[in-house]
């Protein structure tokens, strides 16, 4: 006999299906798409477009005292005085490209591609210009009011110091793209294949800083160093570093969030511009303009106005607010909001919609189904070791006689002799406790309530009494009633008839905030492994306390059932079975391991089956304790959305699958363990 | 005379409802001797055997091992059971288990032998009892003859030092009857010390070597095989004639 899996093939097969089926698939198809949820939001610009009177392309911008200049190729020089709304153009200076531009308190600077320095001192002061008879320099840094750096070609660096050039040749030959000044002391230098220079005495020495690994063949094109805490970078890669380490010293390579935790934003970056400890505007090719409020862990695209999609290359902001940026074709955009997208209106979600339901839902049903799957497997693990074990105790035939046989009469003496003084202090205890309440007379005998910790000590002082006399007045051939008594089957017996006869319900409230049993466990486990990330296995195993509450709890009570359901299956294991695997000489517990369970599980395997389906659907009274399951995240779906039907549908929907999962399972497991002879034949 | 294997002094057994099951039963086993132990249903014979090896624990008398008490309490039970083979009525075998893995079974956990050793002596035994041939299968998939020499199999692969077989031919059919008797009387000739308690008198009368009869607990008459010819207590005649009847 042959038996086939059903494939895929067997479930689904576009070809097996007839015309009809397959319009009807299609046309099901594109109503499921077309349910597409509403926005009712627009999302615009935070840029506008100003005139800028010239179609040059702007290579720098500074903001130098209330004044915004903006500096382009052929020596164009554009000025405003009202925050970069409007702008006249000034007179040329000189007529080659003007590349690079910074300014200080004192005096701003503007450096030409024919090696020409434009120096500004004080404000609205004339131009002097400076000659740094090179032609290689890419970018400047003022540093004083007649001071300045200057970086270029193959590690070059130059120093400017009234009226004094002085080159500064480092050791690198690497070419350096920019270079930024917190003071007049501190600086830092940026160039290709990752090279950072840093110096401390305004420019006169240079020291190098490792590269972050991953960024070593990156040209970095821009840094800012904002403060002594934090510094950035950036490649025409699209790259972020950062520093946050006082005098970067140490330099990483920012993993984006935004863009799937990529170290690259996929364009080619050109500026950047630090406004405030944590909040960075980019600029770059292609139309690029970016924000982050969070230094770049997460950033942002700006949309465009419409119509502009040059190549932009620097900001100038008055504030972490106003600014502008220019680029390419004379463009200019100027922001209130640091280019931030605006959004307009807000969104009313219509869940009568069940698209919008969906969007909203699905999440939520998603996290109750695999809190539930998590809960669901711990448990039937648990419960069903529970089951065993109390399973094995209760048909153990060890009884007090049997133990204490061939053990000195004195000794079973003595141990009567403990058991009574144990067994008048917890009377005691548990008595005084009922007297500190106050409560009088005989009718308050079988009142716990209160004290419940009272009532337990006395109920067990008063079993533990009877068994100390016993032991106490034990002759040689241990007569007496409750030598008869089997330990271990009276302690499963007690632990079962407690847990099924007790609700569900007030079990989970009982052991979750009576006994605090998740937050102990918690607690234990925090101690033993440290402490629980957000995140990560230990948080799935030990984070959420409800969670190990709701384990254990269903683990307790499905392990009373099921220890039934398997004592029921070791009961119907033949005797002689017990007596073959003793008289080879096995002990008690190795013919049970060896021979009466393996075959009494596999006999069992049906009704705990339906043990463990119990236990799935027992899993929704976890939602009293806040566990976040199925039945929990249907409530509260219900109380969000109002959509009655289609949520507790859903969470039907997904019980049933968990439910019919398991039990499919469950079969596939009993064909697979099934042996000629023994358990149910022809079923299934 | 050869050396006494199993000493029986009189063994006394009362179950708890009170009935009086065995009452004072003494006999001995030599080596490479089979004893078969006959007597109508009640008469206490299955009651001996299993006090025997302690499945059942006698109320008073002694069982001796090779000079050895073996019912008290300081007794290790275990390590004695495994010296004692034991074969029932109804073969008990490991439903879950495959023949080999009945036979290396105890050879595994209790004599506490490597996989490989302990297949090599069962295949041996298994040999020894013609099923070689169905090592792999289930014992559900076996006719009763075969399960039952599975388990004779089984109760020799520990070597014990005398074998109980517990009315080995009881729950089979009787055209499956003779290879079961075959093997038991291929192990009386290879000399094993055995005790048979059966109903087939014929059998016991070709293979034991003595015989004891019992009735109403105590052992009314015993001698060589020859006694079932020539029987000398009444009762012993009473019991032999009825069986002729139903025959």
């Amino acid at each position: 006999m042959t038996t086939t899996r059903p494939g895929i093939e067997r479930i689904f097969s576009w070809s097996a299906l007839d015309e009809k089926s397959r319009v009807a698939l299609l046309v099901t198809i594109f109503l499921v798409v077309s349910i597409a949820p509403a926005v009712g939001q627009s999302i615009e610009t935070g840029w506008q477009v100003v005139d800028s009177g010239t179609d040059t392309d702007l290579n720098a911008a500074v903001t130098h005292g209330e004044s915004v200049w903006v500096f382009g190729d052929s020596g164009t020089v554009l000025l405003s005085e009202d925050g970069g709304l409007s702008w006249e153009i000034q007179a040329a200076l000189g007529d080659s490209d003007l590349i690079a531009a910074d300014s200080s308190e004192d005096s701003m600077a503007v450096l030409a591609s024919d090696g020409l320095v434009y120096l500004m001192e004080g404000l609205n002061a004339d131009w002097q210009t400076l000659d740094s008879s090179r032609t290689d320099m890419r970018s400047l840094a003022v540093t004083g009011s007649e001071s300045l750096v200057l970086v270029g070609d193959s590690g070059v660096i130059l120093e400017y110091s009234t009226g004094t050039w002085t080159e500064r040749t480092s050791v690198f030959d690497k070419d350096l793209n920019d270079v930024s000044f917190r003071d007049d002391l501190n600086g830092f230098a940026v160039g290709d294949e990752g090279m950072i220079l840093a110096t401390t005495d305004g420019g006169l020495s240079w020291d190098y800083r490792e590269t972050p690994s991953g960024a070593e063949g990156s040209a970095l094109v821009s840094i800012e160093y904002f403060n002594p805490y934090r510094m950035f970078a950036i490649s025409d890669s699209g790259q972020i570093l950062y520093s946050t380490s006082v005098g970067g010293y140490e330099w990483n390579l920012r993993e984006i969030e935004s863009v799937g935790y990529n170290t690259s934003l996929g364009v080619s970056l050109s500026s950047l511009n630090v406004v405030s400890s944590s909040k960075i505007l980019f600029a770059g090719e292609d139309g690029f303009l970016g924000l982050s409020l969070d230094q770049g862990l997460n950033v942002e695209d700006n949309i465009l106005p419409e119509g502009v999609s040059t190549s932009f290359n620097d900001h100038a902001m008055f504030d972490y607010l106003a600014g502008i940026v220019v680029g390419d074709g004379g463009v200019i955009l100027y922001t209130e909001s640091a280019g931030e997208n605006d959004r307009v209106g807000f969104e009313i979600p219509d869940y009568n919609d069940f698209g919008e339901f969906v969007e909203y839902a699905d999440e939520m049903l998603l996290g109750g189904f695999i809190a539930t799957v998590k809960v669901v497997l711990f448990g039937i693990l648990f419960g069903f070791l529970i089951g065993v074990i109390l399973a094995m105790m209760k048909t153990a035939p060890t009884s007090f006689k049997n133990l204490f046989e061939g053990v000195q009469l004195s000794i079973v003496k003595g141990i009567g002799g403990v058991l009574s003084v144990t067994s008048v202090v917890l009377i005691y205890t548990g008595g005084s406790r009922f007297g500190d309440l106050g409560l009088e007379g005989l009718e308050y005998i079988f009142t716990p309530v209160g004290d419940p910790e009272g009532f337990a000590m006395f109920a067990l002082g008063i079993g533990l009494l009877a068994l100390g006399i016993q032991f106490s007045l034990a002759d040689l051939k241990l007569s007496g009633p409750l030598f008869k008594v089997r330990p271990l089957n009276t302690l499963a017996t007690v632990y079962t008839d407690f847990f099924r006869n007790t609700p569900l319900i007030v079990q989970f409230f009982f052991i979750h905030f009576g006994l605090s049993l998740g937050m102990r466990l918690q607690q234990i486990f925090e101690g033993a492994f440290g402490d629980a990330g957000l995140d990560g296995l230990d948080y799935f195993f030990y984070g959420d306390r409800t969670f190990l509450s709701a384990i254990f709890t269903l683990g307790l009570n499905s392990g009373a059932y099921q220890c039934e359901t398997i004592r029921g299956a070791i009961a119907a294991i033949p005797s002689g079975q017990m007596e073959a695997g003793r008289s080879i000489g096995l002990t008690y517990i190795g013919t049970m391991k060896l021979i009466i369970m393996p075959q009494a599980i596999r006999i069992c395997i049906p009704p705990i089956g339906n043990e463990m389906v119990n236990l799935v659907l027992n899993s929704s009274l976890a939602m009293v304790i806040g566990y976040s399951e199925l039945s929990r995240q249907g409530k509260l779906m219900v109380a969000t959305t109002f959509q009655i039907f289609s949520a507790w549908g859903l969470v039907m929907i997904s019980y049933f699958v968990v439910t019919w999962t398991l039990a499919m399972l469950l079969r596939r497991l009993e064909d697979w363990s099934r042996i000629p002879g023994l358990g149910i034949s022809g079923g299934s | 005379m050869s050396q006494v294997v199993l000493s029986i002094r009189d063994l006394h057994k009362i179950y708890a409802g009170g009935v009086h099951a065995v009452r004072g039963v003494s006999f001995d086993v030599h080596e490479g001797e089979s004893v078969a132990i006959i007597g109508s249903s009640g008469s206490g014979k299955s009651t001996v055997l299993r006090c025997i090896n302690r499945l059942i624990e006698p109320t008073d008398g002694a069982i001796l091992l090779r000079d050895e008490q073996i019912n008290t309490p300081s007794a290790d039970v275990n390590e004695v059971r495994s010296r004692i083979g034991m074969v029932f009525q109804s073969f008990e075998l490991f439903s879950h288990l495959k023949v080999l893995d009945n036979v290396t079974l105890g050879l595994r956990h209790v004599r506490k032998m490597s996989k490989e050793e302990a297949n090599e002596v069962a295949l041996e035994v298994l040999g020894r009892v013609d099923m070689l041939d169905r090592v792999d299968a289930y014992p559900g998939n076996l006719s009763g003859g075969q399960k039952q020499r599975v388990a004779i199999a089984r109760a020799l692969a520990m070597k014990p030092e005398v074998i109980l077989f517990d009315e080995p031919t009881s729950a089979l059919d009787p055209e499956l009857i003779g290879s079961v008797l075959q093997t038991i009387r291929g192990l009386a000739d290879e000399g094993m010390t055995m005790v048979i308690v059966t109903h087939e008198i014929h059998f016991a009368r070709d293979v034991a070597d003595r015989i004891v009869y019992m009735d109403h607990g105590q052992v009314a008459e015993e001698g060589p095989s020859s006694i079932v010819n020539e029987p000398k207590s009444d009762r012993l005649k009473k019991f032999l004639s009825s069986i002729n009847e139903e025959h």
